[in-house]
């Protein structure tokens, strides 16, 4: 064999190829110089010219991340890892690119073609990262580890009762000691609520956590009367978080007039919910690929042969149960804080509901599901408003605009009966498809 | 003290009198419980749309019966024949397809004919409430200084009816026969030339003419007609499965006794303990015998 000039014909000659760690580095060191080239505010420096480097540049990226994949089999190591593939690592470097940028975006005020609405939806984007946290925890348990589940509200309950005790109450306002105080209460009443699983399956799990739902509601109901009458917790005002003083270092924190850093407004909200979501989702992804998260998925698939296999299986179904109430405690935290009221009516069986449509639309059973199918559900509101008073046909159909909330619903009921009969793995199905369309179709034309 | 107890009475007419409103909201879940105990018996499907059903008969019970001011045996033949319509069509639009999905997906789907049904009625009836109904006779006559409304007692007459007479069909009819094959093993009953499809389509059909009867019926005993009344369907949750899943009999017993306990509980504790009460009940008879008094028991092979 004669010495390989260039990699490709590397890859075509040995069953398996693995790049250096400086080949698969440098794509994405490439890739970042793209933000700093759009950046540019070089007045003789055209857009037209801006946007071609930017494609030249992410052509280049894209081939050498192409040439340089890991070829043959996968050893278990890299098997595992958590972006598996240059695809999976450019589309991990997007989305961080993408949430870093959002904000500054959204608080622009920068108009975009036929009055979108932006300024409304900073608020939506908040609420989506809340949510899918809350969704992500609630797949994790009902459609990776299979504990059917509807005790999904109590934990939001839960959490806003912790956060009311201990955030409100105790701290007046202190979100940052709420949220592990919340985490822990979560994760220990979780597994209390997840013991009827030991004995129960399926539809008797689903009516027992049903049961705890009612009884969670009850507790809430009598704290909030106890403490707080028929007003509700309220969580801002004088209860308003505030940034920890460790952080008031950073750059582009700066105190309120009266000398308090308050967590107020959407761009700053955004900064401490975006880290809080990002993170609790990575840690739900990685549960999932240990050894308690293959557990999961094995008492999920057969407890019987699961228990055969050497796995605890009563611990196995409690660890699901508290993890997962763990994160959901903790969003119902955040959502308290952030919502900034909860009163009686804040938790009923149309929240169960919600989350219900969330997993559905996104996807059953995948974490990446819970945040397509909560942005799909907030977002869907405010396209629809927007289309009903914009876009040029629809917003003559006095029907739409008389029934809108209706409507809504309508609509997201009509979306779970349909993806669960033609698409049941939901949005996160269809945007793997795509992507695995493109790549197919790139492949064939490629060398 | 957090939890704070209503004061115990031991005033007998007082007891006799929840004893009474107990029997008669367990002889409504009991309605409620038969739908469901239908559907699951012979498909196997958790219906959390049942209360919806309900609503969805309400209604029509409404315009039929109220505003198009039919005969009341013509508008009730209208208003069955209406919702065994839409049993069918629930079963041939969505739920034939479902055959042999995971059973959280099923769950799942029955929660979107739910939200459907929620958002349609809200469309077309808005969100007004309407006065109930008042078509059965409406008097009450006294028992040892309790209150006994008439209907009640038709209710509860009703309901025995509608018992008995799917007893009978399941017995006797060969359809009945051919569901409770296709209950029994879906492969089997198929190999031996029975129509799945049919009998399902069916059964859909039985548990939508069920939740018309049971819309009517609750129609003359809930404060008003609105949205709210679809809640029903989770509150007899309990009744069915105190009764057993697959048990016709079992859901009529099991309504009663949740009702009466709900009822003690809602005259001697309060209002807010009726909900915990009546599922902590279920909690338990869930943990010592999962499949309720005279449910079916599945064995289960690995």
């Amino acid at each position: 064999m004669t010495a390989v000039e260039n990699p490709a014909s590397q890859q075509e000659d040995s069953p398996t190829y693995r790049p250096s760690p400086v080949q698969r580095f440098l794509p994405f060191a490439i890739a970042a110089v793209v933000p700093f080239i759009l950046g540019s505010t070089t007045e003789n420096v055209n857009f037209w010219w801006k946007a071609l480097i930017t494609v030249v540049v992410l052509a280049v990226v894209a081939r050498m991340a192409w040439v340089w994949t890991p070829r043959g089999e996968l050893t278990h190591r890299e098997d595992m890892r958590l972006w598996r593939t240059p695809s999976d690592r450019s589309w991990a470097a997007v989305t961080t690119f993408g949430l870093l940028v959002l904000p500054f975006i959204l608080a622009s005020d920068f108009t975009p073609p036929m009055d979108f609405p932006w300024a409304t939806w900073f608020a939506v984007v908040n609420l989506v990262l809340i949510f899918a946290m809350g969704a992500a925890a609630f797949n994790l348990l009902v459609g990776y580890s299979g504990q059917i589940s509807l005790a999904h509200v109590a934990f939001l309950a839960l959490g806003s009762i912790v956060g009311g005790i201990v955030g409100v109450q105790w701290s007046g306002g202190n979100m940052w000691v709420a949220l592990p105080a919340a985490a822990l209460a979560g994760a220990v009443v979780g597994a209390i609520s997840g013991l009827p699983a030991l004995r129960l399956k399926h539809l008797y799990l689903l009516l027992a956590t049903f049961g705890f739902h009612f009884v969670m509601m009850l507790v809430w109901r009598e704290y909030l009367q106890e403490y707080f009458g028929f007003v509700g917790i309220r969580f801002k005002g004088e209860n308003s978080p505030r940034i920890a003083s460790w952080l008031h270092w950073l750059p582009g924190i700066d105190p309120d007039d009266n000398g308090e850093f308050i967590i107020t407004g959407q761009f700053r909200w955004y900064w401490v919910l975006m880290p809080i979501t990002v993170l609790s989702i990575l840690f739900m992804v990685n549960v999932v690929r240990t050894r308690e998260g293959r557990a999961f998925a094995a008492v999920r698939d057969r407890d019987v042969s699961a228990s055969l296999l050497g796995i605890n299986v009563a611990r196995s179904k409690l660890l699901a149960f508290a993890l997962s109430s763990a994160v959901v405690s903790m969003s119902g935290v955040l959502a308290s804080f952030y919502i900034g009221s909860r009163g009686e009516d804040s938790f009923n069986v149309q929240t169960v509901l919600n989350y219900a449509i969330i997993i559905v639309v996104g996807g059953f059973s995948s974490i990446q599901g819970a945040i397509f199918g909560s942005a799909f559900f907030w977002f869907l509101p405010e396209w629809f408003k927007w289309a009903r008073e914009e876009l040029w046909i629809v917003r003559d159909i006095d029907f739409l605009s008389d029934y809108p909330s209706e409507i809504d619903l309508a609509i997201k009921g009509f979306l779970v009966v349909i993806i669960l009969m033609f698409k049941p793995d939901g949005l996160a199905g269809l945007w793997k498809d795509v992507k695995g369309w493109i790549g197919r179709s790139l492949a064939r034309r490629g060398p | 003290m957090l939890l704070a107890f209503g004061n115990f009475t031991a005033d007998p007419s007082v007891n006799l009198q929840l004893l009474i409103g107990g029997l008669a909201l367990g002889a409504i879940y009991a309605v409620v419980a038969l739908g469901f105990v239908l559907v699951y018996k012979s498909t196997d499907v958790l219906n959390l749309a049942h209360g919806e059903f309900l609503m969805l008969g309400a209604y029509f019970a409404l315009t039929f019966l109220i505003s198009e001011n039919l005969n009341f045996f013509l508008g009730v033949f209208v208003l069955l024949l209406v919702m065994l319509v839409f049993g069918l069509l629930v079963h041939y639009g969505i739920m034939r397809r479902m055959v042999g999905q995971g059973f959280f997906a099923i769950v799942l789907i029955t929660l979107g004919i739910a939200t459907i049904i929620r958002a349609l009625l809200l469309i077309f009836y808005g969100p007004t409430e309407r006065a109930r109904l008042d078509l059965l006779p409406q008097g009450s006559f006294e028992v040892g200084g309790a209150t006994v409304r008439y209907v009640d007692l038709i209710i509860f007459g009703v309901v025995a009816a509608c018992v008995l007479l799917f007893f009978l069909f399941f017995k006797y009819t060969r359809l009945g026969l051919h569901m409770r094959a296709v209950a029994d093993d879906i492969e089997a009953a198929a190999a031996m030339g029975i129509d799945p499809d049919k009998v399902y389509a069916m059964t859909w059909a039985a548990a939508m003419v069920m939740a018309g009867v049971g819309g009517l019926l609750f129609g003359h005993v809930t404060g008003a007609i609105d949205r709210s009344i679809e809640a029903i369907g989770l509150r007899a949750f309990p009744a069915a499965v105190v009764g057993g899943l697959t048990s016709l009999g079992g859901s009529i017993v099991g309504g009663l006794v949740v009702g009466v306990i709900e009822q003690f509980a809602n005259g001697h504790l309060g209002t807010k303990w009726r909900e915990p009460v009546a599922f902590s009940v279920m909690f338990v008879v869930l943990l010592v015998r999962p499949t309720g008094l005279w449910g079916r028991k599945d064995l289960e092979r690995v």
